[in-house]
């Protein structure tokens, strides 16, 4: 059996020259999630069509609802474009809604194909009429609907009901390469997915200081690097041995500066980084005010060793709507998880709140921890993970 | 591997251990079976009961006083049940006290176990009331704030023999006479007095006939027995909250760890026998270990006061805080030199809070609180291991000090 699903891009549709470009990045991801599944996607102006075994239907939910660049999909039934197959296929979408407890419904239709004899409207009434008198339980409520059976007549006709929400934004691989700073807190993982919507393919660098960092706070890391690949498709997660640069700096700063110290030299390793991966931004979790060393004087300081764009997409979002938001994307439950990061080691009692950015800047520079941090970065480790983990994390066959 | 943290578990004897085992499987009746294979399992299951009851007291004209040996799965279970028997009686303790009637009270120290601790607190919320009674500096618990801390709704405290952080002894006999005493001036029948002996047997010399225990807990991976089985002394028979098949007096049913229950008995006769060789091994090392503490430049003892051979002390616990390195950030570095230490009660580190309750509840200051470690050693302890333990704490602090 062959299961078909309707597929509603969104934010692809708003480009002109470049839709082209868009579509074919999008369609390129849905069949490297989908991997060696069988799979046909039609592609018609405004929507697509992927037909797939029945049996990976589940698999397809799952790419679909976390692929970025479609708005949503909807499990549909294709049919002739003829009145009475487009009544027998609705027929079967409402019993579906009736079995999970739908009452009220009303019908809508799209006719793009002009030649098909009935009206949008006439469709709607013959469509409604036919329900009512098939299952006597129903009401129709066009306010207020329980659900609602969609007929539209294209190239074909098609008929579903409900519609699954999509990760929205535009597929992955249209926008510059970002290299995310993923510390094993609630944020990061947030700032990824939040780029990975906007296109952006990403790797991710967690700065590892053995032993003030357990073994159990990097395999967390690698988690989330996991959860986050869910939907930029697959990603590299560089480790990076920072314990030397750690204690340079615990050596040489002052103690009021030696978390924006760390965070400056985090910066300058990441954009070492970046550059040898080819990575166009760099993304971290900050968000304005939340704590000490994320005030904009602070990030003045810590954002000047990066030669490239540094992406804080949570900027302006508080703490409450990042956690809905890490719950909603499976983060949240592995960033609670109690094995501190390095941040928590490196904090000083009263850190520097509006420091001065001349000073501060040339104090980092005066560390000199150039050779430090190339060569922390020579012992990187690298992660690899591809979707095929990802779907084994989340238990899709 | 350098093993340091025999508080949290010890190697187990592996002689006695197959010896148990062996005697297990051709003894395989069930103990509460009428017929020969049940009959003989019987017996072996009382053996062990008898000789751990007279090792628990050893003065004869005691022993016949009374008292019952329940056997457990753990010493956290023998804690458990005494404090949730008193779920059994409405009238006596849970949140349906009638009106007019003051809520049941508990008074534990605050530097006990979380068998205890947390029980305690899911009580609280059942409807306790619920006093904790904080240590001095020392991290020894006053008789006599403990007796101020009770009044009639009291109906169970709580005081533990060694502190599994810092090897503390309390003095559980001054305990029990004072609570005796202040029930007495407020007319009341004196409360439940359990005891969490799990850091004690085969470590101190323990004598339950002489104080006014109800209850006390231990467990036999502890003094080198197998997990999951440990013993609850009583009193007087306890009327469980959990029912079942009536074993154990009715205490704790549940088919008999035959196994486990002998091989507890023959660990706990053999270190109870040798207490008096294993306590002299034990103070050397201590006094090893305490002098070689103070020797590391920053590093200290806590608390501070402790002395070699200071009988407040078990020689076998000693807890030393490297300010300005986290305790767990040097138990990993020793870890990955071969040497196992732990920061505290192997048991609270599955809990999302990490904090250093006993430390804390003793006054001791966050930056040595955090960065305490607990160094626990055992009868097969060589010198050779602490000294080990002290250059390598030592060069690793100088490293990675903060």
């Amino acid at each position: 059996m062959e299961s078909l699903f309707l597929i509603k891009p969104g934010e692809i549709l708003l480009k002109k020259e470049n839709q082209k470009e868009f579509t074919r990045r999008l369609i390129q991801q849905l069949h490297k999630r989908l991997g060696d599944i069988g799979c046909t996607i039609e592609e018609y102006p405004g929507r697509f069509f992927l037909f797939i075994d029945e049996r990976f239907s589940g698999r397809a939910e799952f790419v679909l609802r976390h692929c970025p660049g479609l708005n949503g999909f909807s499990k549909a039934i294709m049919c002739p474009k003829m009145l009475e197959a487009i009544l027998d296929a609705s027929e079967t979408v409402a019993s579906k809604a009736i079995a999970s407890g739908g009452r009220r419904f009303k019908v809508e239709t799209r006719r793009s194909d002009k030649s098909f004899p009935h009206g949008s409207y006439a469709t709607c009434a013959k469509a409604g009429e036919f329900l009512l008198e098939k299952f006597p339980q129903l009401t129709v409520d066009v306010r207020n609907p329980d659900f609602v059976i969609n007929i539209e007549i294209r190239e074909r006709a098609y008929v579903y009901g409900h519609t699954e929400p999509g990760a929205r934004g535009l597929p992955s691989g249209t926008s510059g390469k970002g290299l995310l700073l993923l510390s094993g807190g609630i944020d990061s993982p947030v700032a990824g997915y939040m780029m990975a919507k906007r296109g952006a393919p990403l790797e991710c660098v967690y700065f590892h200081a053995y032993p003030y960092t357990s073994e159990e706070a990097q395999r967390k890391v690698e988690h989330l690097a996991l959860r986050i690949a869910a939907w930029c498709g697959s990603l590299r997660l560089w480790v990076i041995p920072f314990t030397e640069v750690q204690m340079r700096i615990k050596k040489l700063a002052a103690e009021d500066a030696t978390t924006i110290m760390l965070r400056s030299a985090m910066m300058e390793a990441a954009d070492k980084l970046a550059f040898k991966i080819g990575a166009d931004a760099i993304i971290t979790g900050e968000s304005l005010g939340q704590v000490a060393s994320q005030t904009a004087e602070n990030m003045a300081i810590t954002g000047a060793p990066s030669r490239l764009p540094i992406f804080r997409p949570l900027i302006g979002i508080d703490k409450e709507e990042t956690v809905s938001m890490a719950k909603k994307i499976s983060t949240f439950d592995i960033s609670i998880l109690p094995y501190e990061d390095c941040c928590v080691l490196f904090s000083p009692k009263h850190p520097l709140l509006k420091p001065n950015f001349a000073e501060q800047t040339k104090a980092y520079k005066d560390m000199e921890l150039g050779s430090l941090i190339d060569e922390s970065l020579g012992r990187a480790e690298k992660f690899v993970y591809k979707y095929r983990e990802v779907l084994e994390d989340f238990g899709i066959e | 591997m350098t093993y340091l943290d025999w508080a949290a578990t010890t190697p187990p004897d592996s002689e006695l251990l197959h010896r148990s085992l062996e005697e297990s499987i051709e003894l395989y009746g069930n103990p509460s079976s009428p017929h020969r294979p049940g009959k003989a399992a019987k017996i072996l299951l009382e053996d062990a009961r008898s000789r751990l009851l007279a090792l628990l007291s050893p003065r004869r004209a005691e022993r016949k006083r009374g008292g019952t040996l329940v056997f457990t799965a753990s010493g956290t279970e023998a804690d458990q049940i005494p404090m949730l028997a008193l779920l059994r009686n409405p009238m006596r303790g849970n949140a349906s006290t009638p009106a007019g009637q003051a809520r049941p009270h508990l008074v534990i120290s605050a530097i006990e176990h979380a068998a205890i601790f947390a029980q305690a607190e899911t009580l609280a919320r059942l409807g306790f009331d619920l006093t904790l009674v904080r240590p001095n500096a020392d991290g020894i618990l006053s008789a006599a704030t403990v007796a101020e801390a009770i009044r009639p709704s009291t109906k169970l405290v709580a005081a533990m023999a060694v502190n599994n952080e810092t090897g503390a002894i309390q003095d559980i006999g001054a305990i029990g006479d004072a609570l005796v005493s202040a029930a007495a001036s407020l007319g009341m029948p004196a409360p439940l007095f359990h005891v969490d002996c799990v850091q004690a047997l085969g470590k101190i010399p323990l004598d339950l006939s002489s104080a006014k225990i109800t209850s006390a807990a231990f467990s036999a991976h502890k003094l080198q027995g197998p997990k999951g089985v440990g013993a609850l002394w009583c009193a007087k028979p306890i009327e469980a909250l959990a029912s079942g098949g009536g074993q154990e007096s009715g205490t704790r049913s549940g088919t008999e760890n035959l196994f486990g229950i002998s091989a507890f008995a023959a660990c706990a006769s053999k270190a109870i026998s040798a207490l008096e060789t294993h306590r002299e091994i034990a103070f050397s090392l201590e006094d090893r270990l305490l002098r070689g503490i103070r020797c590391i430049p920053g590093a200290s003892v806590l608390p501070l006061g402790r002395m070699p051979r200071d009988s407040r002390w078990s020689p076998w616990i000693v807890s030393a805080a490297f300010p300005g390195l986290g305790g767990e950030v040097l138990a990993r570095a020793l870890s990955d030199l071969g040497i196992a230490v732990s920061t505290g009660s192997a048991c609270s580190h599955t809990r999302a809070a990490k904090g250093r309750r006993i430390l804390d509840a003793m006054g001791v200051p966050e930056p040595l609180a955090f960065s305490a470690i607990r160094i626990s050693v055992g009868p097969t302890t060589r010198p050779e291991d602490i000294d080990l333990f002290l250059s390598s704490a030592e060069d690793l602090y100088r490293a990675l000090k903060t």
